[in-house]
């Protein structure tokens, strides 16, 4: 039964070339998974560093903090990938040797950090003032009270929006494939473009991202009720 | 800034110009319509239907899951394929269907959670003065979610607005392929070009992403709520 | 169980059918077509000078966009020009958006495959490049373990690469002035292109060298969708047509041979 339903779709959605480039796609797949982690990673510290800035209040530091996340936020990801891969050599001559795909996560972590930073921003302004002042009056240093009162309970909030934004992040990766990493797109570009078969290319690239993205919703899902029980437990104790 | 520059700059500023247009023109026609589907859908989203509102999560879902890109490729190069007259675009329709359906993606989530988020005894009182479901709806609850959906719908258009620049990859002739088609004359000025087409995006973009932080701090709730929308915060597809 | 399952087959079976149908529909009428509609629509991809790309007035000029103009106005119909990045192209073409391609595509075993060629219109020579600090002389000289060749995306150069030049890596870009930017910058060492391609980025930029030697000679046709059999014998013809009243040897003198376009178009 099975096989016949397999030949039926075969004209539509011939999966028996789609399986001929598993290694292809599975390069692919390893290397958006990676350009993303790393991404994620490094704009999640710079975020945090930023975040900081912005409520520190000083304005020698956030104006330019401003300006930096203005102008990424009101241009193409696109534009901010190929400035980064034309124009870093430019300024920084070594970068010129440095692989596409380090290139790729320098312009993808520029792009991404604003936006983790206004998240781990509301995080910590969600914490109730009482809580730090708290702190402040047991004798903790800045760094304690930080570490101890005000990130656990801002990483509760920030915890949704933070999986969302990483969503998001794979999502983008797609246009890396532009500055010649082999990423997802890619995979199924080279299928398109040796066996001129789109259906196959393209429906296996998005079948393949909503694979991830769905991982990811689990994975959120999973991470909320666990917050939810610990939270509420802290809370009753 | 060299003589160069200068003599580049007049000679391609008139095509990135057109481009331009080309994008306000893309922009504003996905913005229309896909705030109109997107509305519609979150209205019917944001009443808990049993058969329509896992419906309209899965929608939801599959516009969220894949880059859109990829979905743009589908639009143009493989619904044609099935061979089905109202599913053969041109360029033109398919650029905007598709630009349409991704902004509407976003916009149901923040219509359907605005609806939600009004306290149910706003419901409850209107149905206890006799009001039918429409009529509550349109009276009392839409009404109040305006406050909580418009700084949201800033941010979207601003996405929007950057993502008609995917759209260069088909052949619309829209800024991001203007400044290719300008390269392609000044090979060597690529940076410089690319520089230009980024000013006009961000002499685009900034003033509205200056509106949308205006209408947060006026609307408080706004600001709170509307960065988890934006951040896009995975939304259970109950 | 078993129902549903033979009811999805059926279902899916009639699919297959009705998508069948609608392309054997479309297979005897294309040439009827464009003349009923009064429009030959042609994909092109904007790719740089001499083939096909945006004059200085704004205007799509190149040879293979000449060669498209002319066949319009010798059947009587206009033409209409359908703009895409080269990847882009052949999804397009079975997508239905136009009826053929008219770009400088070599009819690979396995582009004809999937596609139906005409005979060639012209052909052209791969050639490689590279930056003026670097010591090779010929391409040759650029199979070195190492170092990393640019082409563009999904084109016959990047099998050229893998084949003429085995122990490098080959690095796909999106267009060819992103080929020629990376080389510039020092991205990679080397790059394959066309020699009208090379020939305009070497003006362009000071540090860019044109290789000695060709590496091959590759036969560029346009393309339809394989059920337009009568439009494939028609461009065959064509080609037959105009290079016995010479039509095409003057354009190829213009765009191809000669930088004599430059002076109009530049």
């Amino acid at each position: 039964m099975l096989e016949l339903l397999g030949q039926q779709i075969v004209p539509i959605y011939n999966y028996r070339i789609v399986l001929q480039y598993a290694d292809e796609f599975s390069r692919g797949i390893g290397n958006t998974l990676s350009a993303a982690a790393a991404s994620l990673v490094l704009s999640i510290a710079f975020g945090f560093l930023l975040a900081l800035i912005r409520l520190s209040g000083r304005s020698w530091l956030t104006y330019p903090a401003a300006a930096y996340t203005h102008s990424i936020r009101a241009t193409p990801l696109l534009l901010q990938i190929y400035i980064v891969y034309f124009g870093l050599p430019l300024l920084i001559p070594a970068t010129g040797r440095w692989s596409e795909v380090v290139l790729g996560v320098i312009a993808l972590t520029l792009h991404t950090t604003p936006y983790m930073a206004e998240i781990i921003r509301s995080g910590i302004v969600s914490v109730p003032r009482g809580q730090r002042e708290g702190a402040i009056a047991v004798g903790m240093t800045p760094i304690q009270q930080y570490r101890h009162i005000i990130l656990p309970q801002a990483f509760t909030n920030t915890l949704p929006p933070l999986l969302g934004q990483s969503a998001i992040l794979v999502k983008d990766t797609s246009l890396l494939s532009l500055i010649t990493v082999f990423d997802l797109v890619s995979a199924g570009m080279l299928l398109n473009s040796e066996r001129i078969r789109p259906n196959e290319g393209f429906l296996s690239v998005a079948v393949i991202y909503l694979a991830i993205y769905f991982v990811m919703l689990m994975l959120s899902r999973v991470a909320e009720h666990y917050l939810a029980g610990t939270s509420r437990k802290a809370r009753t104790a | 800034m060299s003589q160069h520059h200068i003599d580049v700059f007049f000679s391609v500023m008139p095509f990135l110009l057109q481009g331009f247009a080309e994008t306000l023109k893309l922009s504003l026609v996905g913005v229309l319509w896909g705030s109109v589907l997107g509305a519609l859908l979150g209205i019917i989203r944001g009443q808990q239907i049993a058969f329509f509102s896992p419906l309209i999560g899965a929608y939801i879902h599959i516009l969220r899951g894949t880059p859109f890109l990829v979905q743009l490729y589908i639009a143009y190069f493989v619904l044609p394929n099935t061979g089905l007259a109202w599913l053969m675009w041109d360029s033109q329709t398919a650029a905007f269907a598709s630009l349409g359906i991704y902004t509407s993606s976003y916009v149901t989530e923040i219509v359907s959670a605005a609806i939600r988020a009004i306290p149910r005894g706003q419901w409850e009182a209107s149905f206890a003065v006799g009001f039918t479901r429409m009529q509550s709806l349109r009276h009392v609850i839409l009404p109040q979610s305006v406050g909580l959906i418009m700084p949201s719908l800033g941010g979207v258009y601003v996405n929007l607005i950057k993502a008609t620049s995917i759209v260069s990859v088909v052949g619309i002739a829209e800024l991001t392929r203007q400044g290719e088609i300008s390269i392609l004359r000044f090979p060597a000025d690529i940076l410089y070009i690319y520089l230009l087409v980024a000013l006009l995006y961000f002499a685009f973009c900034f003033p509205v992403l200056m509106t949308v932080d205006w209408l947060e701090r006026r609307t408080k709730v706004g600001a709170k709520y509307g960065t988890a929308v934006l951040s896009g915060r995975l939304e259970a597809a109950e | 169980m078993k129902r549903y399952l033979r009811l999805l087959t059926a279902a899916l079976g009639l699919a297959a059918m009705v998508v069948g149908q609608s392309v054997a529909h479309a297979a005897d009428t294309i040439m009827d077509e464009i003349l009923q509609r009064g429009e030959l629509r042609v994909g092109v991809q904007t790719q740089g000078a001499p083939v096909s790309f945006v004059n200085k007035d704004g205007e799509r000029a190149g040879l293979a966009i000449d060669i498209a103009r002319m066949m319009a106005d010798d059947l009587g119909v206009k033409l209409v020009l359908q703009d895409y990045d080269w990847k882009g192209l052949i999804p397009a073409l079975l997508a239905g958006k136009f009826d053929l391609i008219a770009a400088d595509m070599t009819p690979t075993a396995e582009r004809t495959a999937a596609l139906l060629f005409s005979r060639p219109f012209f052909y052209q020579e791969t050639v490689a490049f590279t930056t003026t600090d670097k010591p090779y002389t010929t391409w040759q000289d650029l199979n070195v373990a190492g170092l990393n060749i640019g082409a563009v995306q999904g084109g016959t150069y990047v099998t050229a690469v893998k084949e003429f030049l085995p122990e490098t890596n080959v690095k796909e870009f999106a267009s060819g002035p992103t080929v020629a930017q990376a080389l510039s910058a020092g991205r990679i060492d080397g790059a394959l292109s066309d020699l009208g391609n090379v020939r305009g980025y070497a003006q362009e930029y000071d540090n860019l060298k044109l290789l000695d030697g060709v590496i091959t000679r590759e036969p560029l046709a346009f393309a339809t969708r394989k059920e337009n059999v009568h439009l494939k014998f028609w461009m065959d013809n064509y080609v037959e047509l105009i290079s016995a009243n010479h039509k095409l040897d003057r354009l190829l003198d213009y765009w191809w041979n000669t930088t004599a376009w430059q002076a109009d178009h530049k």
